[in-house]
């Protein structure tokens, strides 16, 4: 009772600091609104020229081709996307052809996929696609192992493909789609360097130290500020996710809710990362410096802005929380695998309660001692 | 007593902070810690109030040996360097402080108008701090510390860097609080503070207490000597020796027309000086009698005001 009143004293008053420098919220607010529309519009051209998916173009994905009847039944299903155009061919070319950017991705025949360094809209429907045949497949082989009938899972066949089209139909998906996501993510992530000045006041500034003289719990104090971190970048993230909803025309399709969801557990790591840096590190100075470096990292090799090919790691940073993110946000507009998709989500949450505990544990020890 | 230091000691890398400290603290007093800087007196008071812990020694609260949330309740500390919330009101930052030490509804809200009205910031209360002058920030300071009505009051310097209308504010708050029964442990760098509102004094030096009394009590047992000046309009050769005879009286020297006469502390024996002299027409007379400054120089050996802050 004491520790709920305690966490939700810390809460609102912590909730209420956020919002209480008018000039701060304002650059909140508006940069990530415009640096959305600078890279999806101004600028999309310039970061990107090769991937860039215009109208009347379609989907490029190179099929490694050797006499598999699973390539043949990836053909027929990639063949039923309009907007996708396979071709059959051996691995060297294959990956001449993604370097000179004439395909977006490269299935293997174990069904791996190869992505260029640089991302964008058209890589991941492509891959997107490839995911959902990957979840049908399995559909279908375990169907046939308990002897049902496969032609029942046509439904589920169709349903993938519309999903896919579906938003394809209605208009041409821009840059401004991809950046979207890719930027709201990046926005999350650094909302936690907004999240370490909410820790620094609250537990190591004068400040800090005076309600650490307080009879305040640590875990009600750490918890009340986590909280209030979270929600303000939270509510900050979905300014944006409107903005560019209803302004800019992002298409966030159909499952809204996987999405906020998302979104929610990209913020809330960012601010248990923040908490963890800053209870490791003992500075916020130096919270600050690692964190910058750290999601800088993993937005321009998950997001795929610059052209930097890390080889085997490549592999690795697929589980970098941004790359989770847009696995799961673009799978839930373009179909992707729902298994890969609730994976990913729940490693996101995973990752935050691991670094929960470490900072928990670290603050155990390290508050003003 | 309700604080009791006992050899505490705290290190700091290869720096003694606290080096075996003994201090007490009794009910109902101002104690006034007096200390050069790096002497410890911030450190005393982190141990004190849970922000750092000892490295060896016994510190006992309220009779309770470790630092629970009951004692802290009945604590207010008072930082030295300003710890608010600069961009919430003035009322945000007592009322939150009020609710962690656990005051709550009604009670809070009468709290927080009484200790608004008590620091003379009735008129600014739903102003930020951001806003203020010094003086009205560390009223500010002293206010989240007090809302919880503690039973010791510990104030870290609280009048650094402020106007001389705020000082009088807050030393006369802490007077009158005392004369309500808080205990207050009171820092400074400012003897005339310490002389002011305390009624003990513990001077402290390289992490210990060097000298604990009354202010009196404290430069009578360091200062054994007072001077007298007499200004006299025609000194006869035969003065000094006269002055000389009179109990108490160390040193008679006269040049020109200036008499300066050395006694021990306290020997009271001005008038008779006076009377001596007076039939060679005194000019003028002035007493220099012992200080806590006088009596703080002769046990440190340093300056109490050689710098701003206290690093340990």
């Amino acid at each position: 009772m004491r520790g709920m009143r305690d966490f939700l004293t810390v809460f609102k008053n912590s909730f209420k600091y956020c919002w209480s420098d008018r000039m701060g919220i304002v650059m909140l607010l508006a940069f990530p609104i415009l640096i959305i529309f600078v890279l999806g519009n101004a600028l999309s051209g310039y970061i990107s020229p090769e991937y860039d998916f215009e109208e009347g173009e379609k989907i490029g994905i190179a099929v490694i081709s050797e006499t598999n009847s699973e390539h043949n039944a990836l053909g027929t299903f990639l063949k039923e996307i309009n907007i996708i155009n396979v071709i059959y061919t051996d691995n060297l070319t294959a990956l001449e052809l993604l370097e000179d950017g004439e395909v977006n991705i490269i299935v293997g025949t174990d069904l791996s996929v190869t992505r260029p360094p640089v991302g964008n809209l058209s890589t991941q429907i492509a891959m997107s696609v490839v995911d959902s045949y990957s979840q049908i497949s399995a559909a279908m082989e375990t169907a046939i192992k308990n002897g049902e009938n496969p032609a029942e899972l046509m439904p589920l066949i169709e349903s993938n493909i519309s999903v896919v089209e579906s938003p394809l139909g209605n208009r041409v998906p821009g840059a401004i789609d991809y950046y979207a996501v890719t930027m709201l993510v990046m926005i999350l992530m650094f909302a936690g360097t907004n999240g370490l000045n909410v820790f620094e006041k609250g537990l190591f500034s004068q400040t800090g130290a005076r309600t650490l003289t307080t009879p305040v719990s640590k875990p009600a104090l750490i918890g009340g500020l986590l909280a209030a971190a979270t929600v303000t970048a939270y509510i900050q993230g979905m300014i944006t996710f409107l903005f560019s909803w209803a302004v800019y025309g992002v298409y966030w399709g159909e499952r809204i809710h996987l999405v906020l969801l998302t979104l929610f557990g990209v913020t809330l790591f960012s601010q248990v990362f923040a908490i963890f840096m800053i209870l490791l590190l003992k500075s916020p100075n130096a919270a600050m410096g690692g964190m910058q470096c750290i999601i800088w990292v993993m937005t321009f090799v998950a997001g795929g802005y610059v052209k930097i090919d890390f080889g085997e790691m490549n592999n690795v940073f697929q589980y970098s929380p941004n790359s989770l993110a847009h696995t799961v946000i673009f799978g839930s507009i373009f179909g992707g695998n729902e298994t890969k998709m609730m994976s990913d989500l729940a490693l996101l949450f995973v990752y935050s309660a691991v670094l929960f505990i470490l900072a928990f544990l670290l603050g155990k020890r390290r508050i003003s001692k | 007593m309700i604080v009791t230091m006992t050899d505490v000691v705290k290190r700091y890398k290869n720096q003694t902070a606290l080096d075996h400290l003994n201090l007490t603290v009794k009910q109902g007093e101002v104690i006034g810690l007096l200390g050069p800087n790096g002497a410890g007196k911030s450190t005393s008071i982190r141990v004190l109030t849970g922000l750092t812990n000892a490295d060896a020694g016994k510190v006992t609260l309220f009779g309770a040996d470790k630092l629970g949330n009951d004692a802290k309740r009945r604590i207010g500390t008072v930082p030295q360097d300003l710890a608010l919330y600069e961009t919430l009101s003035a009322r945000d930052n007592i009322e939150y402080f009020g609710k962690l030490y656990g005051v709550h509804g009604s009670m809070l809200k009468s709290r927080v108008d009484e200790t608004l009205e008590i620091l003379g910031l009735s008129d600014v209360a739903n102003k930020a701090p951001k806003k203020f002058s010094g003086g009205m920030k560390r009223r500010l300071n002293i206010g989240c510390a007090i809302i919880h009505k503690p039973e010791l009051l510990i104030l870290d310097e609280p009048t650094v860097g402020i106007d001389p209308q705020s000082r009088n504010h807050i030393l006369d708050f802490v007077t009158n609080i005392n004369k309500q029964g808080t205990t207050v442990l009171y820092t400074s760098h400012y003897m005339e503070e310490v002389e002011r509102v305390c009624s003990r004094v513990c001077i402290m030096d390289e992490g210990r207490v060097i000298a604990d009394g009354g202010v009196a009590e404290l430069t009578r047992s360091v200062i054994f000597e007072e001077t007298v000046t007499l200004e006299v309009k025609e000194p006869a050769p035969s003065l000094p020796e006269s002055i000389k005879k009179v109990q108490g009286v160390l040193h008679c020297d006269v040049q020109n027309r200036i008499v300066t006469v050395t006694s021990t502390a306290a020997s009271g024996n001005i008038a008779r000086i006076l009377e001596i002299a007076a039939p060679y027409v005194i000019l003028g007379v002035s007493a220099k009698k012992a200080t806590l400054e006088d009596a703080f120089l002769a046990l440190t050996g340093k300056k109490l005001r050689d710098g701003e802050g206290d690093s340990l």
